[in-house]
């Protein structure tokens, strides 16, 4: 995906997407070694036995890269051997956490055309099981924020998914999971019998080291960027400014990415530090593009409303009903129907838990109670484009 | 039953292209893909499983049909699969 513009200091920008896997991971060689002890075990005597792995850091450790790199490297491995085995990597929370819909998910890799609905979540692991058995293959799945899974279905769905196996005495075992969490306090929620089945390997991811994340940026932007369009002191105050933010390279690598767009804007055919301050003023702290990605459709016109009516509006607060006012209006600009009151409050609910916007209870004058919602922790008109670019095409 | 009853039937035809695109179906989602009525539908899929063009594989209670791996079954594979080359 390169730019167009001769004058762009992109190479390939794709390089620098959250989504984007590097062939190599710098830093996390003995952490990608150690998921490898692991799960030997499908190369050598795949159907013997099973795993489960829990990878643990904080927000930009590399968690997501290091379980997608693993199962690249994996299945490449087993094609070379013949063996047959599969990787599926699932976020939860972009399935709410619950756990019906990701084991659909789960079965249409195998079966596309298998039905949604009106099948229970313990009937679709037992055809999952089904289905592995039928294409004779083993499967390591990575449910990646799986704290929200735990959150929505509890230790049920945790003992369901681990204990599959007890009920297939003397049949291969074919599934095995990662499960990626930011931290193990969800995992203190659960039952007994529920936490003793996950809690035996535990991979932690350590924050990157300033020195590390100067690695990281340099393998990418030389990936993503033409040569000579990033000086060293560049890249070191990027990995300066992404070691400050809690050692989180995504944050970094994102940085790289809208700094590289300012450097086109103003047509400069390089990156300077000041594209990295513009870049840093600008970028969304809390809120990533994934994540915003992750919302469903009527989230983010709401979202854009609240961004809209905060944009033009300089009042620090708005009553729910305001909200629900300006949504509406959207919703036409859209020609969408719009959601109910209950199921809008049901947004806010989400919204607020996810950080983006805050919703409190406020007393009126002579009216009693009222929910207000604010925006404190991002601009508004940097909401306002991050949604309407994520809503492009679905007009 | 004699080929060009199993073949003279336009939804059969359509059901049969159907499956061999999309592997395997339950009769609901034929008949919405086909906006054909459920009963139309399981009764045409009857024919053709009766006649070894398909099976059922069930996945709890999830039927689904595909392909049998028939001779007759391959044959219009291959019938299908030549006829949509050539198809512009």
């Amino acid at each position: 995906m390169s730019s167009s513009s001769s004058y762009s200091v992109f190479r390939d920008e794709s390089k620098l997407d959250i989504n984007y896997i590097p062939a190599k991971l710098p830093h996390r060689e003995k952490e990608l070694r150690l998921l490898g002890e692991f799960f030997n075990f499908i190369v050598q005597c795949p159907t013997q036995m099973t795993q489960r792995v829990i990878l643990t850091g904080d927000v930009g450790t590399g968690k997501t890269a290091l379980a997608q790199s693993f199962g690249a490297d994996l299945t490449s491995q087993t094609r070379r051997k013949n063996l047959k085995f599969h990787y599926v990597h699932i976020n939860c929370r972009e399935f709410r956490g619950s756990l019906q819909p990701i084991l659909h998910k789960i079965v249409t890799v195998f079966r596309p055309t298998y039905p949604a609905r009106g099948y229970a979540a313990d009937e679709i692991l037992t055809v999952l099981m089904q289905v592995l058995d039928e294409e004779q293959t083993t499967l390591i799945v990575t449910l990646d924020e799986f704290d929200s899974l735990i959150e929505k279905e509890g230790s049920d769905a945790v003992y369901k998914l681990t204990r599959v196996h007890e009920t297939r005495q003397g049949q291969p075992q074919r599934l095995s999971f990662i499960f990626i969490m930011r931290d193990l306090t969800a995992v203190e929620h659960l039952d007994d019998s529920a936490r003793s089945t996950l809690q035996r390997n535990i991979i932690r991811l350590q924050r990157y080291g300033k020195s590390q994340l100067v690695d990281i940026l340099t393998d990418r932007a030389a990936l993503a960027f033409v040569l000579g369009a990033v000086e060293e002191d560049v890249l070191d105050l990027a990995a300066e400014l992404a070691h400050s933010e809690t050692g989180n390279a995504r944050f970094g690598i994102e940085l790289l990415w809208r700094a590289g767009k300012y450097a086109d804007a103003a047509e400069l055919g390089r990156i300077s530090a000041e594209c990295i301050r513009s870049a840093i003023s600008a970028i969304i702290p809390t809120m990533h593009r994934s994540e915003l990605a992750a919302l469903d459709f009527h989230e983010k016109l709401f979202l854009l409303a609240i961004a809209r009516y905060f944009k033009e509006n300089q009042e620090a607060y708005v009553q729910i009903g305001e909200a629900e006012k300006a949504y509406q209006v959207i919703c036409e600009e859209y020609e969408e129907p719009p959601k109910s009151h209950t199921q809008i409050w049901l947004y806010v609910q989400y919204l607020s838990k996810l950080g983006v916007l805050r919703a409190e209870v406020a007393s009126v004058e002579t009216r009693g109670r009222a929910n207000r919602i604010s925006l404190p922790y991002l601009p508004a008109a940097e909401l306002e484009q991050e949604i309407q670019s994520s809503l492009q095409g679905k007009r | 039953m004699e080929l060009e009853e199993v073949l003279c039937s336009k939804p059969r035809v359509k059901i049969l292209k159907l499956i061999y695109t999309l592997g395997q179906l339950n009769v609901s989602d034929i008949g919405r893909r086909l906006n054909l009525n459920y009963s139309a539908t399981s009764d045409h899929i009857h024919i053709l499983e009766s006649e070894g063009i398909l099976e059922l594989r069930t996945y709890g209670r999830v039927r689904m049909y595909r392909l049998s791996s028939s001779e007759k079954a391959q044959a219009i594979a291959n019938l299908i699969e030549t006829w949509e080359k050539q198809t512009p």
